[in-house]
């Protein structure tokens, strides 16, 4: 029976991806399934040794299956790969300081690795994105306009959008009550047409790494479309500094 | 206050020459145009030229852009390798033949367009090259409008003019954090339009006349203007300035021939 674990938000943080990936093997139903959402690097943390764990999964683990994130595109961005050149919106958000400390982070060969990773995966009746299909920068939370929310799923044409770029762990079902629509066009008014009815649902899958957050991420049992949210407990070793794990 | 709403000239002169002398009539007070003045039509300066002597105010369309920036668009500016090479095939005349000082008022047109509580776009609120289409999801069309935080958006960019009218749009979402009990919101909307100007040079709803609209602001009503004109004037343009033939194939039928994107909600990334 598959059973998939997704997380986002690694940012570089080898330990709490550990953490996690201890955490999916504990599981008394197997997971069959790893997907990442993008943010294996970050500014933090070390990034090219998360990258060489998540592209060399130990025997009996998944095969991370990843897209690109936030932290993805600003290194695109940096090695002129796609997008705007210069990171503006890495300076926006970091300071300058920051095109140094992410050019040192992530070497060249990483980032064209990087770059050809997915934007986002529809499996069954899901879609597994970063931000949305928008843009990768899409930060859908609990918070954000149930319009919106409305319209990403019905963009993203998946019953259930799992994202990653706000962090943040939680499900929304959105559900709509009524609309009624008529159409005006030079030769009719057709009859007014009522939408669709079924609910959809928003899911934020946590994030792995983030500097003082808990590692947190998500199963998903596709067989009973049961989400469930786990919290992986800190140790006094994990975080950035943390000694890495035997291999 | 009476507004007449024109999008999608392409170049088409006589087209252009035909529908202002139909606003003339029906003594509108303010004309918008939602872009798309030059490509496909063999007189892109001087619709360029009229539209700025008139002082209209105008968004950038697709084309607009793409004559300023090159034709850097993803795959979805086509739908068919046979329209993509037309296409090309039209941007590079367009490309030759308009002179300078269009192409910087093209440069310098804005996205958007408002006046009180409407927005003027060419494509959508999110970009010139997104369609709103009449049969879009309700929702989703809802979410433009809200988007540009209007009670009516004019789009042109289909080339088929309609009126679209949003009501009663509700929508529940229950929120579930991991330990706490669940929460619940609600949305509602009030009556929402869309109104799309369809096109002044390049018709495609089935007949060659040129189309725009008539818009209220008082009573909100809108009219869907279709204008006959000589198109065969603009045909023979095409043929003559060495345009493809199938332009004026299509214009004199007012047909998309088969030009539809299979996937109209894609945003190009550029």
């Amino acid at each position: 029976m598959a059973n998939w674990a997704i997380l986002s938000g690694i940012e570089g943080n080898l330990a709490a991806y550990e953490a996690v990936l201890a955490d999916i093997r504990r599981q008394r139903q197997p997971v069959t399934d790893l997907y990442i959402l993008g943010d294996l690097v970050g500014l933090r943390g070390d990034s090219e040794e998360v990258v060489r764990r998540v592209r060399s999964p130990q025997r009996g683990e998944p095969i991370p299956q990843v897209c690109t994130g936030w932290w993805e595109e600003q290194c695109f961005s940096l090695h002129g790969i796609r997008g705007l050149p210069d990171a503006p919106e890495l300076v926006e958000r970091y300071g300058i300081g920051a095109v140094k400390d992410l050019w040192e982070a992530v070497s060249r060969q990483t980032v064209q690795w990087l770059a050809d990773l997915d934007f986002g995966f529809h499996e069954l009746d899901c879609l597994l994105i970063h931000g949305s299909t928008v843009s990768y920068g899409d930060e859908l939370t609990p918070e954000t306009p149930p319009i919106q929310l409305c319209d990403r799923l019905i963009r993203a044409d998946a019953n259930t959008l799992f994202c990653g770029r706000s962090g943040l762990a939680f499900e929304c079902w959105v559900e709509p009550g009524a609309l009624r629509s008529t159409v005006t066009t030079l030769d009719q008014t057709a009859a007014p047409q009522d939408q669709e009815k079924s609910p959809r649902r928003v899911v934020g899958v946590g994030n792995v790494g983030r500097q003082g957050c808990q590692p947190s991420y998500v199963l998903y049992n596709p067989g009973t479309d049961q989400v469930s949210f786990k919290c992986v407990q800190s140790s006094p070793a994990r975080g950035f500094g943390a000694a890495r794990p035997k291999k | 206050m009476k507004l007449a709403v024109i999008s999608c000239i392409h170049g088409n002169y006589e087209a252009l020459n035909a529908v202002l002398s139909d606003i003339d009539a029906h003594k509108a007070d303010q004309i918008y145009c939602l872009g798309d003045l030059v490509g496909y039509g063999p007189h892109p300066n001087a619709v360029v030229e009229m539209v700025r002597s008139l002082d209209i105010p105008t968004c950038q369309g697709c084309w607009d852009e793409d004559i300023v920036e090159g034709l850097n668009a993803c795959d979805c500016s086509y739908p068919s390798q046979l329209a993509e090479k037309r296409g090309h095939l039209a941007h590079e005349w367009t490309n030759r033949a308009i002179h300078p000082e269009v192409r910087e008022y093209l440069a310098c047109l804005p996205m958007t367009l408002r006046q009180d509580n409407l927005c003027f776009v060419h494509g959508s609120p999110n970009s010139q090259h997104e369609y709103l289409l009449p049969t879009m999801d309700g929702f989703a069309a809802l979410e433009r409008v809200l988007a540009a935080e209007a009670d009516v958006l004019f789009c042109g960019h289909t080339h088929i003019p309609y009126l679209r009218e949003l009501e009663n749009g509700t929508l529940s979402v229950k929120v579930q954090h991991p330990g706490q009990s669940e929460t619940h919101r609600e949305f509602t909307a009030p009556l929402k339009r869309i109104v799309n100007a369809g096109s002044v040079g390049e018709p495609r709803h089935g007949r060659p006349n040129a189309t725009y609209v008539l818009y209220d602001t008082d009573s909100a009503q809108t009219t869907l203007r279709e204008v006959p004109y000589d198109y065969e004037k603009t045909c023979a343009a095409i043929i003559e300035q060495g345009l493809p033939p199938i332009f004026a194939w299509r214009l004199a039928r007012g047909m998309e021939f088969a030009e539809r994107a299979e996937d109209a909600g894609h945003v190009c990334e550029r």
